[in-house]
């Protein structure tokens, strides 16, 4: 019976705490949820929402990087982070979102340093409640020394956030299977968020493929208009971005694959910068919902709306994030935040959304 | 299908035991007993080892020594109040291995960005062996780690996986301790196990605890040859916070013959 006792036990101790190499995600998972330690005063009532999304670039700033901006650099030091998540800390605290999206978010990752970025931002600055959803998760990730990883999106808020779904996203097929194991598994979190005097409020957030040749990218933004007609059928409201990855329909320039070419590369080879044969594939998204900049806003001056470049010494070059809702944003209230240039990779779009009445 | 299972466990089983003491002292692995004189040994994984007198064995893992040069010395000390008291002497040279590892694409454990300088490890411990019952032999073991470096070694060059990171985070702080304790025994005829546990603690860093625990099942033929299989628990602690990790299955084939 001792044995046995004690076999138990062990048999617990080693269930409960061993982790696999790579996590693999169920279809659909619940988010992690966070709160601030020191939490702030959310608005009571409320006509109108200040939402903003943005890719945050775990950290790393312009830092040149060596796997998006032909860099060599790969493992960050804690004072170059902490330096990047002040920058980013105070520009969310002058925009003051109310609900903020957020891509490329490290948790406990060695090139960010180990520091939980989630729980950084939500204590510094007033943004209480928080959910995050792994997209590159692995103990290990034996790859140019990239080690212990956890990056993934996570939706910010002042209200309380109630259910979360993290959707899995379909993995990129144009990889071996090696490199497939220990790659990004994309997804869509969904939040379902507490404000007052609205029903049912999601908070979508989603962060698409950025290198797959193939339709890999084609998929993730089907699944996610799919969702969000989801949501919109059921009656609910919802404000919905990220990074896209994709270009608006009608954008004047596609190809980016000479002037982001890195030395010895060839652009037949370049992932990730021509993106011609995509300028249909928000064509839904536009035509369905409200985009916080709407598309005759942009096209009559792309350049104000581009929010992303992976060079620091260049201007941005093209627009992957968006906002969208089923309910109209508040007129001439986006802001593309282009004086946010030495943050990240990409600079944050923000936009008041009116609350139904 | 059956039929090869069932020679296979009579073949395991069937032929008498080997004399505990005599086991212990040919696969004497691990304890503070000398193989003896003119004996070899060498493993899948166990490293190659030579009982050059009664009172002295050597030790080198011989295919990693192309990357990592190490060499093991073993020299027995007289009994004391009835136990086995042997030392163990030791260095190992990583810095062909780590610079192999430090590279880009795949397989690269190690940032390219990091230079790895020159460095050597010397491990000096104490092993005391005393059998506690006819068939029930405990080692304690406490040493020392202290690691010489050339050159500046940055933080974040650590390999943060268990077995490893321990073992290499002498070179970032200069000296570890380890102790341990090696109980094995003989289950029946020629089946015995071993169940070994390790502390490691490196005082200068701040994520320097580590415990490690291994249970090993053997199955001696006879003094020529031993197969071992087990699992290998760590506890420890690491740069982004503490984790366990169970590795296994382990499993090694060890071969011995006599040299003179």
């Amino acid at each position: 019976m001792r044995q046995l006792a004690c076999a138990i036990i062990l048999l617990y101790f080693i269930l409960t705490s061993c982790e696999p190499l790579v996590d693999k995600f169920e279809d659909a998972t619940d988010a992690e949820l966070y709160r601030a330690k020191k939490m702030s005063r959310n608005p009571v009532s409320v006509d109108q929402i200040h939402v903003m999304t943005w890719n945050i670039r775990f950290g790393a700033g312009r830092i040149l990087w060596f796997g998006d901006s032909c860099g060599e650099r790969v493992i960050l030091s804690e004072n170059e982070v902490m330096t990047h998540l002040h920058l980013i800390a105070e520009k969310i605290i002058e925009a003051d979102p109310d609900i903020l999206l957020l891509q490329e978010v490290d948790i406990l990752s060695k090139r960010s340093a180990y520091i939980d970025q989630v729980q950084w931002l939500l204590d510094h600055t007033d943004l209480n409640y928080g959910a995050f959803a792994s997209c590159w998760k692995a103990q290990f990730i034996p790859s140019d020394g990239l080690g212990r990883m956890n990056m993934g999106n996570a939706v910010l808020s002042k209200w309380p956030i109630g259910d979360t779904e993290r959707i899995q996203l379909p993995l990129r097929g144009d990889q071996d299977a090696l490199t497939q194991y220990f790659y990004l598994r994309r997804n869509i979190l969904i939040t379902k968020i507490a404000i007052p005097d609205i029903e049912d409020f999601y908070a979508v957030d989603v962060h698409t493929s950025a290198f797959a040749k193939d339709n890999t990218k084609k998929q993730h933004i089907d699944i996610f208009k799919h969702e969000l007609d989801d949501i919109d059928a059921a009656g609910g409201y919802f404000v919905a971005g990220g990074d896209l990855n994709t270009l608006p329909p009608g954008a004047e320039r596609t190809y980016f694959c000479v002037e982001n070419l890195c030395p010895g590369e060839d652009p037949y080879e370049k992932e990730g910068c021509d993106f011609s044969r995509e300028v249909t594939w928000l064509q839904g998204m536009y035509d369905d919902y409200y985009p916080a900049v709407p598309l005759d806003v942009y096209l009559s001056d792309e350049l104000h709306h581009f929010t992303n470049t992976p060079f620091p010494d260049k201007f941005w070059q093209k627009k992957l994030d968006y906002l969208f809702s089923n309910s109209s944003w508040s007129t001439n209230s986006s802001m593309t935040h282009q004086d946010a240039d030495r943050h990240s990779d990409h600079i944050p779009v923000s936009a008041i959304w009116e609350v139904p009445q | 299908m059956k039929k090869p299972i069932i020679i296979l466990c009579l073949i395991l089983t069937s032929s008498a035991g080997i004399a505990g003491e005599r086991s212990a002292l040919e696969w004497s692995s691990g304890t503070a007993y000398m193989m003896p004189e003119g004996r070899m040994e060498i493993g899948l994984f166990h490293p190659l080892r030579y009982g050059y007198s009664k009172a002295m064995e050597f030790s080198m893992h011989p295919v990693a020594a192309f990357v990592i040069p190490n060499f093991t010395v073993k020299h027995r000390h007289s009994l004391w109040k009835g136990a086995a008291v042997s030392t163990r002497h030791s260095f190992n040279y990583p810095t062909p291995l780590l610079r192999l590892l430090s590279r880009e694409g795949t397989g690269g454990i190690i940032s390219p960005e990091f230079d790895i300088p020159h460095m050597i490890a010397f491990n000096n411990e104490v092993l005391i062996s005393k059998r506690c019952a006819p068939e029930l032999l405990l080692t304690a073991k406490a040493g020392c780690v202290v690691a010489l470096r050339f050159g500046d070694l940055d933080d974040r060059s650590t390999i943060d996986l268990p077995i490893v990171y321990h073992r290499l985070l002498v070179f970032y702080h200069h000296w570890t301790l380890r102790s341990g304790l090696d109980l094995r025994g003989r289950l029946f005829d020629r089946w015995s196990y071993v169940f070994d546990s390790n502390v490691f603690v490196t005082p200068p860093a701040e994520s320097g605890f580590c415990i490690e625990n291994k249970g090993l099942i053997l199955w001696t033929k006879s003094s020529g040859f031993e197969l071992c299989f087990g699992y290998k628990l760590v506890y420890a602690e690491y740069p982004f916070g503490t984790q366990w990790h169970l590795l296994g299955p382990l499993f090694d084939l060890k071969w011995a013959w006599k040299l003179k």
